[in-house]
């Protein structure tokens, strides 16, 4: 609280300066994981990388990249505080659209917790309650909306918990191999995490999970994802507001090239049906 | 006589034990000894000093005109750099105590100062590190029948010989796969050593449960949530303290929407007491199963609650929740300390909690019935009071939290006006004596948020102090009846250790920063302080050796209190939080667990500890001076 009282008041006095709390002239400097494919890579390999190019040159900046590992200790929230909150750089790639730990720009893309599983045991699958997922080895990402939704039905304790977003060096692809090799049935995770992959497994079926509210409080698994700034940096978000409505066009066509399939477009409207296998 | 009303019943616990239990001799003995041995001040068997959790110490060598003096006797590393919320027992000549994880214990022997006369170390599931909320601390270990009682934290209670450290037996009494650890203190009463369970915040739906000392046979265990044959409630008899009525059949399944009982939360990890003379043991529940309230409609029974129960077949003789349908975490596992109450010119057997929702709640320990609720924050907004007659709080609806809301500025925060941290009782005084948060936050219930990949819906909480921030915690003496604070001392961060006070005239506590101080019972006065190696989140004890008094506590900041600190974290809502109310406390301490031990008068040392200073003999072929003639001097 102080804290952000502390910043605002910085702010201020800087805007009364000119130069203070603004970014540096003529470079877009992104907050990035290092090795976190495939959301990004030193070597510039993660849709991520691909869209921050995408921004760069629209804006005629120079990209400029700070590392940090997203999944070391502390996770998300202290890559944040150690980058973006410090001023080391300016702007993340992804955060969901509305969150409170930084200001969101508006939404670049749209996508969806899926169920994964092979295409042979044609499984009847087209929500969390559907009645043969009781039948099956589920695994799930933990601490997602799928661990809730699982606990909800009281499923979450015969399911197998995977924990790539906390283990550096993991890639997650590995939740892929997993159903590929047998380990479970059904897995249950975020689309983006792992659509870069799907080409090298064609024999596996991809399916979105819906959002609901079959069980009383509202269910969320499609999130809109937006770029994040400082909270008082008002005059990037327009900018990469302006960049994002002048260039959806390229970024889609990124997220295409590197299989992060969209459940709806990004204004906020699902549309199941587009989920599809890459 | 002793200023002790529950130390009277021994003789009659003893023969009412003899007719009831004569099936378990050797166990109903064995309770009787430890009651009988938690009346020698010398000693300190049980967590809370007895099993009214006073904290309280007839011992009074130390006292108010010469505690100036109190200086270091002796320290020991824990080996451990996390949160020690616990606190050391003596026996005898032996000390024994356990350390953050990985869940070091400790026997020491104090005839020979620094000898460890066993350590264990039992390889744990790392796993559990990783689910474990608030810190990976640990509340300390029960001792009874010659045994060393030891929760680690992930999951598993151990039996070990006092004397040696050899493993008598373990059992798994949670499962970190789940989201179950255990961070707290055991208790043994009769032939049984009470358990609970951490986790809430995984939906773990809480339990207490009951192993045989001997064996580790599992006798019974009790859920916080359920149909009635598993909380062991009689429909018929247990009585719902709020209504002074029998809580009826199905009272926790009525409290919840569908199935969300079995995710109900309810933790057990708080402080227990017992009441010989009742034979009844009281503990308290944690926080539903999930945070958002919107999507858990009803009271949400029995979490929230303390429970009383025959602790010899677990059944449950009433049961009061403090907080209905929490929108808020305010746990209610905080301690429930049992004296004599004298109101209106009665003298009734009470039960007083300072509980997590800043309400110091005062209850007839027979039955549960209500005498006062009084707040002992001074800022507190979430309610406006708890009625007497319904037993229930007037919560105030601009406080509490709902989907989609920010709801701002909500007094206490989420940490409690008291957390865990155990307050004490002084008898002469009739005053309680605690640490206490001085926290409020924002809160947000159905907020997205993103962990590194994936996005989710959380709530995102932001703790801070209020007014200026410059005050964080408060030390108080509190009279429970009157709600009156006689005195307090404000500390820049919230008082997370538990207080001893002594006959001495004296209350020790200490703080995040790291100051362990001792402050005149009467005024509040700080009579003496020491700055230790590391922040204060444990408790305080004393006890005599060789007629010489000691007061020792468990160094080593952590715990909830200083999440950000102990877990290396600094965005300001990260700890579920917390870490924005402790900013900056890395400027004034650092990690580290170390047992520090205070004396009086000049350090004497026991022979057994002086080396050898005669001339060494060329024989020997030694190349250096002569340690080695320390050894072997036990």
């Amino acid at each position: 609280m102080k804290y952000r009282w502390l910043l605002a008041s910085i702010t201020a006095m800087g805007l009364l300066a000119g130069t203070m709390g603004a970014r540096a002239e003529g470079t877009l400097r992104v907050c990035s994981d290092p090795a976190y494919l495939p959301y990004s890579n030193r070597a510039g390999e993660g849709f991520e990388n691909a869209a921050a190019k995408v921004v760069a040159d629209a804006l005629h900046d120079k990209l400029e990249y700070v590392w940090y590992d997203t999944r070391s200790k502390g996770g998300f929230e202290q890559f944040l505080a150690q980058t973006l909150d410090k001023n080391k750089c300016d702007v993340v790639m992804s955060l969901p659209y509305g969150s409170r730990e930084e200001q969101t720009t508006n939404p670049w893309y749209v996508s969806s917790y899926v169920f994964v599983f092979k295409k042979s045991k044609g499984y009847d699958i087209k929500s969390l309650d559907s009645p043969v997922l009781h039948k099956l080895k589920i695994g799930f990402e933990s601490e997602t909306p799928i661990e809730t939704g699982l606990q909800l039905r009281g499923m979450v304790t015969t399911a197998t918990p995977f924990d790539v977003a906390d283990t550096p060096g993991e890639s997650p692809r590995t939740v892929l191999q997993a159903v590929q090799d047998g380990k479970v049935d059904v897995m249950i995770t975020w689309q983006p995490s792992v659509g870069a992959f799907l080409k090298d497994y064609p024999d596996l079926e991809v399916v979105m999970v819906p959002n609901e509210r079959e069980m009383g409080p509202p269910e969320q698994y499609t999130f809109p994802m937006a770029m994040g700034v400082r909270e008082n940096d008002k005059a990037l978000l327009d900018q990469l507001n302006d960049v994002i409505k002048a260039h959806q066009d390229e970024l889609t066509k990124v997220l295409q090239q590197h299989g992060v399939r969209y459940s709806g477009s990004p204004s906020g409207n699902p549309s199941p049906g587009v989920t599809g296998t890459p | 006589m002793n200023a002790f009303p529950v130390r009277r019943f021994s003789v009659a616990l003893l023969s009412a034990a003899l007719l009831t239990f004569f099936s378990a001799v050797a166990g109903a003995q064995s309770a009787s000894s430890l009651q009988q041995m938690s009346q020698n001040p010398n000693d300190w068997v049980m967590p809370g000093a007895n099993y009214s959790v006073t904290r309280y110490s007839a011992l009074d060598q130390i006292n108010a005109s010469n505690v100036k003096n109190l200086h270091v006797a002796w320290t020991m590393s824990t080996g451990t750099l996390r949160g020690q919320e616990g606190q050391p027992l003596v026996v005898g000549n032996m000390m024994y105590f356990e350390s953050s994880y990985p869940n070091y214990v400790y026997a020491v022997d104090l005839n020979n100062v620094g000898k460890i006369v066993w350590k264990s170390n039992i390889s744990q599931d790392s796993f559990a590190e990783t689910v474990a909320c608030c810190d990976v601390v640990n509340r300390g270990v029960a001792y009874a029948d010659g045994m060393i009682f030891a929760n680690l934290l992930d999951g598993r209670i151990y039996a070990f010989d006092a004397r040696t450290g050899k493993v008598k037996w373990s059992a798994r009494n949670a499962d970190p796969k789940i989201g179950q650890t255990m961070t707290m203190a055991p208790l043994v009463i009769h032939d049984e050593v009470l358990t609970g369970v951490s986790g809430a915040e995984y939906g773990v739906r809480g339990y207490l449960t009951a192993y045989n000392i001997q064996t580790g046979k599992q006798m019974w265990r009790a859920y916080s949530e359920g149909p009635d044959s598993d909380l062991l409630f009689t429909p018929g008899k247990t009585i719902d303290a709020a209504t002074g009525k029998p809580v009826g059949a199905g009272s926790s399944l009525k409290s919840w929407k569908g199935d969300q009982w079995k995710l109900g939360g309810g933790t057990t990890w708080g402080w227990y007491s017992y009441d010989p003379k009742l034979n009844l043991v009281y503990y308290g529940t944690g926080n539903p199963g999930t945070w958002n309230p919107t999507a858990r409609p009803g009271d949400n029974k029995w979490s929230m609650s303390i429970i009383a129960r025959n602790p010899d077949t677990g059944q449950a003789a009433w049961a009061y929740q403090m907080t209905p349908h929490d929108g808020w975490d305010y746990d209610g596992v905080n301690e429930s300390i049992l004296t004599d109450t004298t109101i209106d010119g009665k003298t009734i057997p009470t039960l007083t909690h300072f509980d997590r929702n800043g309400y110091a709640y005062v209850l007839n320990r027979a039955n549960g019935h209500l005498l006062a609720a009084n707040s002992f924050i001074p800022n507190l907004n979430w309610a406006s009071k708890i009625d007497l007659k319904t037993g229930r709080p007037v919560v105030n609806p601009d406080k509490m939290t709902k989907e989609g809301v920010n709801v701002k500025g909500i007094c206490p925060g989420s940490q409690g006006g008291k957390d865990q941290q155990p307050a004490s009782y002084d008898p002469n005084t009739k005053l309680f004596y605690t640490g206490t948060n001085y926290i409020c936050e924002d809160y947000q219930a159905f907020a997205a948020k993103y962990k590194a990949g994936f996005p989710y819906v959380g709530a995102i909480v932001r703790m801070f102090r209020p007014d200026n921030g410059n005050i964080g915690g408060r030390f108080i003496a509190f009279d429970h009846v009157t709600g009156k604070t006689k005195w307090a001392i404000n500390d820049q961060y919230q008082d997370w250790s538990g207080a001893l006070t002594t006959k001495g005239s004296l209350a020790f506590y200490g703080t995040l920063t790291g100051w362990f101080r001792a402050v005149d019972i009467n005024s509040g006065k700080i009579l003496w302080q020491f700055k230790a190696p590391s922040g204060i989140v444990g408790n305080p004890i004393t006890y005599m050796h060789d007629g010489k008094q000691y007061v020792a506590i468990l160094t080593g900041v952590g715990g909830w209190g200083a999440i950000g600190l102990s877990n290396g974290l600094t965005k300001a809502t990260a700890g579920l939080g917390a870490v924005n109310a402790t900013a900056a406390l890395g400027d004034f301490t650092n990690l580290g667990g170390t047992l520090l031990v205070f004396s009086l008068g000049d350090n004497a040392i026991p022979d057994a500890n002086m080396p050898s200073q005669q001339p060494v003999t060329k024989a020997g072929n030694s190349t250096g001076p002569s340690a080695a003639a320390v050894a072997g001097a036990h």
